[in-house]
């Protein structure tokens, strides 16, 4: 009873079925065959003026109907001439050999137009391109600057960044992952400028997936990073396409995914995730200061609870007296100890984020608010939390919305529980332990087989200019010596 | 540094911090289970030699009362406390120790060594000498003024490097007794059933405390040695206030280190006078600095002459002696020389009257 079941050889015959089908000739029987009980897929014959009979296959929503009328029914009704193909006005038509190649050229948009005279399979790419508008970024929102971000489709996504880098060096591969999904990956770099080493990793690693489904570019990611346990994103995920273009004249490659908005920029570091696009149209000084308020806000929303605990717990005699005085007075009517007391509140605030982020964006407003000053007020009048821990929760959950990666920010909540663990039991000992170990963590990652601490281990002291500050551009003379790129200067004149 | 390396270095940093920082021992710190006190009153006991006290429950807005015991032992005292109180006393707080006049003139070295040994103690408490029974004062206000032992660090805070008075911290006082240029000085209060008032800088030899400054000498010390300035300038004798004198030293000591030369150059207001006198005048205002020049340049004399006396130096004359390239004069070189050397003192005021003046 427990032991498995042998196979019955089902899956291998319909395997083997599905082979023979391929590598058989093209008839309309076997067309036919291949998309009987698909009913949103048509098969229509005509007749051209000169009775030739020919048969359109297509699947309805994935082709353009107004275009296929006009460039392929109506031409080809009109047509007198000796082979169909000649009468239609289309920059490229497909002579199709195989009943594989056949399927897959009609579910991704194509019409298959069979001429039973010459019985020859043509096929002409018609998709339907219609989908979302480009609109602005939501997650990454800036006040000034580009307010285009990329949509669904990779063609239009394509272009964007073209617009913006209008080079013949600006090359871009093409690669078909997923067995089943097919999914269209376009891998851009700057030939020339861009280290080799990076396209050669990207270009190996893409090759490499080997699965059925590639739906989304933090899937891709997710088969492309080099080290899966870690909680840190080694690939930068964006929308907007001033951020790529930035990344690609810096030196590094993009990598784009179809159906999807976000785009995959690589190397990175883990300095990379607190730079905004807003930090280049500033002032100099004011994004300098912007940067390195954010590198604070992730210390404070890393560590001020931890902090709280430990010196609440061991470290009475670090609190000055003024603040021990609030503390000592509302913690003696509080019935947990400071480590259950924060671990429930940032549970707490933990699901009342999730929540409102799943809620419709109005809603999600009053869930913050309810939960925000309701469940907060009411549990320092319910006697469940002190006053000083609700104001610090509250402000290592507003440092934490800073740093402009949401992936980071996520990670960041996990962090904190393990430092929150670690300053219960040791202390303050036990938070820079916690640090220590989260830096020998950054250390020993990689993002494309680079390092992830660069340019901070190993050093790249010109890279410092645009790394804790955001220099004057003037000052940026070489791109950053961390990505190693071809071209070292930005000035044309110092090439 | 690859991931090995990373790991290597990891576990050596770990182990070194828990071999050279962790304690076994794990002490409970809770704040809301322990009662950090802020300060300690040593006084002469009646039966034992201390009697300890302080104010519980500290920090917390319950009903307080003064906790007092009768030890022999300092370390007794803190033990004894919390045989008689809920909330255990932790002492990473205390922020001052007031030691009574009749302890600090037998000497406090053995108080302030043990404080200084415990690591839980801060080097920056506030250390008092008090006149009278300070506990008689707690007493007496515990009705009428919430969180008194808070408001009298705050007090200590404030005038921290103002002044106005002398507050000396623990480390101060520690550097001053073991360094051969200077005699320490700690701030003398006086406690009563209704106050609690500062009276003067108690001057120290090594850990005894053998003089306290009267009014005037406090004031002349605190201008001479402390910030060099004074808000107000009380000339009680004279009849007059000056306002806002800020005095810049000049000292010169011969190299026979026979004679020392003070001059002081004071810069003020007359705030107030309070005697009978017309229309201010420029002649008027001239005699007036000449009089109370002559009449500081007399009390300062005498005050030094008093210092000289004791053989004690708390203005750090001493620190004049010293040359970039010769050997310093010993303590006890030193004391004999300033015993007999002969002090000229010299001010020279320059007064601005708070009103118009004749000419």
């Amino acid at each position: 009873m427990f032991k498995k079941r042998k196979n019955t050889g089902i899956g291998n015959k319909i395997e083997n079925s599905i082979t023979k089908t391929k590598n058989t000739p093209i008839t309309l029987e076997g067309l036919r065959k291949s998309i009987e009980k698909m009913d949103d897929a048509k098969i229509i014959e005509h007749q051209t003026q000169n009775s030739k009979l020919f048969v359109l296959i297509y699947v309805e929503p994935l082709i353009d109907q107004a275009r296929v009328n006009e460039a392929v029914i109506e031409p080809l009704r009109r047509c007198t001439k000796e082979k169909i193909s000649d009468c239609i006005s289309v920059s490229e038509i497909i002579d199709i050999s195989t009943l594989k190649e056949a399927e897959k050229q009609l579910m991704r948009g194509g019409v298959l137009l069979f001429d039973t005279i010459e019985n020859q399979l043509h096929a002409v790419d018609l998709k339907n391109t219609t989908g979302r508008a480009i609109e602005t970024s939501e997650t990454e929102t800036i006040l000034y600057g580009a307010k285009d971000s990329f949509t669904e489709n990779i063609e239009q996504n394509i272009t964007m960044i073209r617009r913006r880098i209008p080079l013949t060096s600006l090359k871009s591969e093409k690669f078909m992952v997923g067995s089943q999904t097919e999914t269209k990956i376009i891998l851009m770099y700057i030939e020339g400028l861009t280290n080799p080493d990076f396209i050669s990793i990207a270009r190996e690693k893409i090759e490499n997936i080997d699965y059925d489904q590639i739906l989304d570019s933090s899937q891709l990611a997710a088969f492309m990073e080099d080290h899966t346990h870690s909680m840190f994103p080694q690939f930068q995920q964006t929308d907007r396409p001033d951020v790529c273009a930035f990344a690609l004249g810096a030196g590094k490659v993009t990598i784009l995914v179809d159906n999807t908005p976000f785009v995959l920029n690589a190397p990175i570091s883990f300095f990379h995730l607190f730079q905004s696009p807003e930090d280049y149209i500033n002032r100099w000084i004011v994004a300098s200061f912007l940067r390195v308020l954010r590198y604070l806000s992730f210390m404070l929303s890393l560590l001020m609870v931890p902090i709280y605990v430990a010196l609440t717990t061991h470290h009475y005699q670090m609190i000055p007296l003024q603040i021990l005085y609030v503390l000592v007075d509302t913690r003696s009517r509080l019935p947990l100890t400071p480590f259950w007391e924060s671990l429930l509140m940032l549970l707490t605030l933990e699901v009342i984020k999730e929540a409102s982020l799943r809620m419709p964006t109005k809603s999600g407003q009053m869930l913050g608010v309810i939960g925000g000053i309701v469940v907060g007020q009411a549990s320092v009048e319910a006697g469940f939390a002190s006053q000083v821990l609700i104001v610090i929760v509250g402000i290592s959950a507003i440092a934490s919305f800073l740093v402009p990666n949401y992936l980071i920010t996520k990670a960041n909540t996990l962090i904190q529980f393990i430092i929150l663990i670690l300053a219960s039991f040791l202390g303050i000992m036990g938070i820079f332990m916690g640090i220590i170990l989260l830096f020998v963590h950054l250390n020993a990652l990689t993002s494309l087989r680079q390092p992830y601490l660069a340019p901070v281990a190993p050093f790249y002291g010109k890279d410092w200019l645009d790394l804790f500050i955001r220099g004057p551009l003037r000052w940026m003379k070489t791109r950053p010596e961390a990505l190693h790129p071809l071209q070292k200067w930005r000035y044309s004149r110092r090439r | 540094m690859n991931h090995k390396h990373a790991k290597i270095i990891f576990i050596i940093f770990v182990n070194i911090i828990v071999l050279f920082g962790c304690s076994p021992i794990v002490e409970k710190n809770l704040v809301e289970e322990i009662a950090p006190v802020t300060f300690w009153s040593v006084q002469k006991g009646d039966e034992e030699k201390y009697r300890m006290s302080t104010l519980i429950p500290p920090l917390v807005k319950e009903k307080k009362r003064l906790l007092t015991v009768q030890v022999d032992l300092l370390k007794e005292g803190v033990k004894g406390f919390n045989l008689k109180y809920y909330r255990e006393l932790k002492l990473g707080q205390l922020r001052m120790l007031l030691i009574s006049e009749e302890i600090a003139t037998e000497g406090i070295s053995p108080l302030i060594d043990t404080i200084l040994t415990d690591p839980d103690i801060s080097k920056r408490i506030y250390l008092v000498i008090v006149k009278g029974d300070f506990d008689e004062y707690i007493n007496s206000q515990l009705g009428v003024q919430q969180d008194l032992d808070y408001y009298l660090y705050r007090m200590f805070k404030h005038y921290d490097n103002q002044g106005k008075m002398t507050v000396v911290n623990l480390h101060e006082f520690m550097k001053a007794l073991h360094s051969p240029s200077h005699s320490p000085v700690l701030p003398v209060f006086e406690a009563n059933n209704e106050n609690f008032q500062y009276l003067g800088t108690g001057i120290f030899k090594n850990d005894k405390l053998i003089e306290t400054t009267n009014n005037l000498e406090e004031q002349i010390y605190q201008l001479l040695s402390n910030d060099h300035f004074l808000k107000y300038f009380t000339l009680r004798d004279l009849s007059f206030v000056l306002g806002h004198v800020k005095a810049d030293i000049q000292l010169d000591i011969n190299k026979a280190y026979s004679e020392l030369m003070l001059t002081v150059q004071l810069d003020g207001r007359l705030d107030e006078i309070a005697r009978e006198h017309d229309s201010l005048t420029r002649d008027e205002l001239s005699r007036f600095e000449l009089e109370i020049e002559s009449y500081l340049e007399k009390q300062t004399a005498d005050f030094l002459k008093k210092l000289q006396e004791n053989k004690v130096d708390p203005l750090h004359f001493r620190n004049h002696t010293l040359r970039p390239f010769s050997k310093p004069l010993e303590e006890k070189e030193w004391s004999d020389k300033w015993e007999q050397m002969e002090v000229k003192v010299d001010y020279d005021l320059k007064l601005q009257p708070l009103k118009d003046i004749k000419n």
